[in-house]
């Protein structure tokens, strides 16, 4: 593993970034984030430095305030960067605008919450529609993907059914449909297994693999030995910290 | 699809919607009633003005009305007739009224008091000043030595019709010139200073009373007082030491001050009206967006910008505002023409001594005005309801309960 910092950080030298970037999803230098409480600042995550490439599948474990949900929000821009830097694809995040971020945010990260955040006044199909004319899609492929990520997730039976009718499990596989819509370079899940049974669970990481599988990246948090089992690597936190120490390339 | 999704979140929380709706619809139907209320005020008022004394405007010569003159009848028109032609002739002129004023004393067998004398065509008049309202005897017609008095003036000189009264005033050469008249009825306009000095008696018996052949000025009947600049610059155009002037001048005390008086009114009620639906909606938006939080800071995680989030909430408050301020015109519509149309009974105004019936005046600006007020209030409301949720950080929004 220290080679391979020691080999990337050789390339940075000799090739430049961006010849390298084109592997490597998210990069992150000495990244440090906290939360203001009263007067105090609470550490969440402490210095961090690691790679993502493309094309992997990556479980996030850990305690409890061991920083998984922070990090998970800085990699999908919802977090601003404090401290240090984080490369998505090369592009410094916390130099982006706030328009840059809000265009990454539409067309290259998709999102599954653990709540699943559906909205309850709108059907699986309008829900999923929602972001898809966001991006601007022409009809045709709104509907094309909506059916598409649907028919994956196995609700396109249930598509006129607001999250209201719709069991805890299908409420998720709802989310993911439209996580996997929107076509993002990468999915970014909270626990996106935590409210669902085993079945379930095990039904949403298979179409999370399969969406790797067409080249794209999934990044989760999570407790669950079964959902870490479906991973390429696990990154363990404690404390805001990788467990282990020091820079840590995923590849 | 973002104006589709705010459409459906109006059907959210159906209870909440209808109670905004409700507030909106009853103040806009507030504001429009009261509006035209107002307006009916206005019209009557200016009705009353009108055809009470005025006319749509005077013509006097030139600078007159802002002089005083030791002798005003030298000042007087000679050319009457010439001009009465003149403006029988030019569009949206349908009466013309020459007149003299004076002062003089009336004296019956009580007692002798000062009063303001109109000598007018009475024949003519009677049909256009009706606003004088003729509480005993007659309207004064085509009798001769007929007097008109106001109420006031007769209740000093203990009089009525029948009765006779001297006047007596003072002629062009200075001498008193004496006349005999029979109080031919008993008027009132409203205005109790009016009715307290005025008496008229025919335009030819004030010119002999005078000793003149001239007259003093000309009220105009016109068609609508839209037509007053017209005629107004036409008159200038013609007779450029004559000058033209509308009723609302003329009448700048009594007139004037009133529709300022009421139109301020109307904008402290607005003000206050616009308040309440404003922190009633500011209030039901609040709490629809509180609990929204979390599906705000989901559109904010997926692309969507601050701008874009308060456009989606103040699409929500235009909407609402817009079927809400429809329903409060038309339903305060419906109930003031089928329930009020007969107007409202109100008691006397200011400087009036009778009670007059205002009916609700509706005009389609009035329409506009408080369609856009309601909506512009609904706006405010709906922006600064969704100004924190839109600077909310998206975990923030998120995390939210």
């Amino acid at each position: 593993m220290l080679f391979n910092t020691a080999y990337i950080i050789i390339c940075i030298n000799l090739f430049g970034f961006s010849l390298l970037s084109e592997k490597i999803l998210y990069k992150s230098i000495g990244l440090k984030f906290s939360y203001p409480l009263e007067k105090e600042k609470v550490a969440a995550i402490q210095g961090m430095d690691f790679e993502i490439p493309e094309k992997s599948f990556v479980t996030i474990s850990g305690p409890s305030g061991s920083g998984k949900s922070t990090l998970l929000n800085l990699l999908g821009l919802i977090e601003p960067v404090q401290e240090g830097k984080l490369f998505l694809l090369g592009q410094e995040i916390g130099r982006m605008s706030e328009k840059e971020k809000n265009r990454v945010r539409r067309y290259q990260v998709g999102f599954i919450f653990q709540q699943f955040h559906l909205f309850p006044i709108l059907t699986a199909e309008e829900n999923i529609q929602y972001f898809l004319t966001r991006q601007t899609l022409p009809k045709q492929e709104v509907a094309a993907r909506t059916k598409e990520a649907l028919e994956l997730v196995g609700l396109w039976e249930h598509r006129k059914k607001r999250p209201s009718e719709l069991s805890g499990g299908q409420k998720q596989r709802v989310a993911i449909a439209r996580a996997l819509a929107k076509q993002p370079e990468v999915i970014i899940g909270d626990e996106p297994t935590a409210s669902l049974d085993q079945k379930n669970g095990k039904g949403v990481m298979e179409i999370l693999k399969e969406f790797v599988e067409r080249g794209k990246t999934v990044i989760l948090t999570t407790h669950d030995s079964m959902v870490q089992s479906f991973g390429d690597m696990n990154l363990h936190l404690v404390d805001g910290r990788i467990e282990g120490g020091g820079n840590v390339v995923l590849a | 699809m973002w104006f589709w999704l705010s459409l459906k979140n109006l059907f959210r929380n159906p209870r909440r919607t209808f109670a905004i709706l409700i507030t909106i619809a009853i103040g806009t139907g507030a504001l429009f009633a009261f509006d035209g209320f107002i307006n009916g005020v206005l019209k009557e008022l200016k009705y009353d003005t009108i055809h009470s004394n005025y006319g749509y405007g005077q013509i006097h010569p030139l600078g007159y009305r802002e002089m005083v003159y030791e002798k005003p009848m030298d000042h007087w028109m000679g050319n009457g007739e010439e001009l009465e032609a003149y403006l029988y002739s030019v569009a949206g002129v349908e009466n013309v009224f020459p007149r003299v004023s004076f002062s003089a004393l009336l004296k019956s067998n009580h007692t002798t008091i000062g009063g303001s004398g109109q000598g007018v065509h009475a024949e003519r008049e009677a049909e256009f000043f009706h606003s004088l309202n003729v509480e005993e005897g007659e309207m004064l017609r085509s009798q001769p030595s007929g007097i008109l008095l106001g109420k006031g003036l007769a209740n000093a000189l203990q009089v009525k019709p029948g009765d006779s009264v001297k006047v007596t005033a003072t002629s062009n050469k200075g001498y008193l010139k004496n006349g005999n008249f029979i109080v031919t009825g008993i008027f009132h306009t409203g205005s109790s200073d009016f009715d307290g000095r005025v008496f008229r008696i025919q335009l030819p018996e004030a010119q002999k009373l005078l000793k003149t052949s001239k007259i003093e000025h000309v009220s105009l009947g016109l068609r609508s007082d839209a037509d007053w600049p017209a005629v107004a610059t036409s008159l200038h155009t013609a007779f450029p030491h004559l000058e033209a002037t509308p009723f609302d001048v003329l009448d700048k005390i009594y007139y004037q001050n009133s529709v300022n008086w009421l139109k301020a009114q109307f904008a402290v009620v607005q003000v206050i009206i616009l308040s309440i639906v404003l922190l009633g909606i500011f209030n039901s938006i609040s709490s629809s967006i509180l609990e929204r939080k979390q599906e705000i800071g989901n559109l904010r995680a997926n692309g969507e910008s601050r701008v874009e989030i308060m456009r989606m909430i103040l699409t929500e408050g235009g909407l609402i505002a817009f079927v809400g301020s429809l329903l409060g015109l038309l339903g305060a519509y419906t109930i003031l023409t089928f329930f009020v149309h007969n107007g409202l009974m109100m008691p006397p105004g200011p400087g009036q001594t009778k009670e007059f019936v205002v009916t609700f005046s509706f005009e389609w600006p009035m329409v506009l005005v408080s369609l856009a007020l309601s909506m512009l209030a609904a706006l405010i409301a709906s922006y600064f309801a969704s100004f924190k949720v839109a600077r909310l950080s998206i975990a923030s929004a998120l995390r939210a309960l």
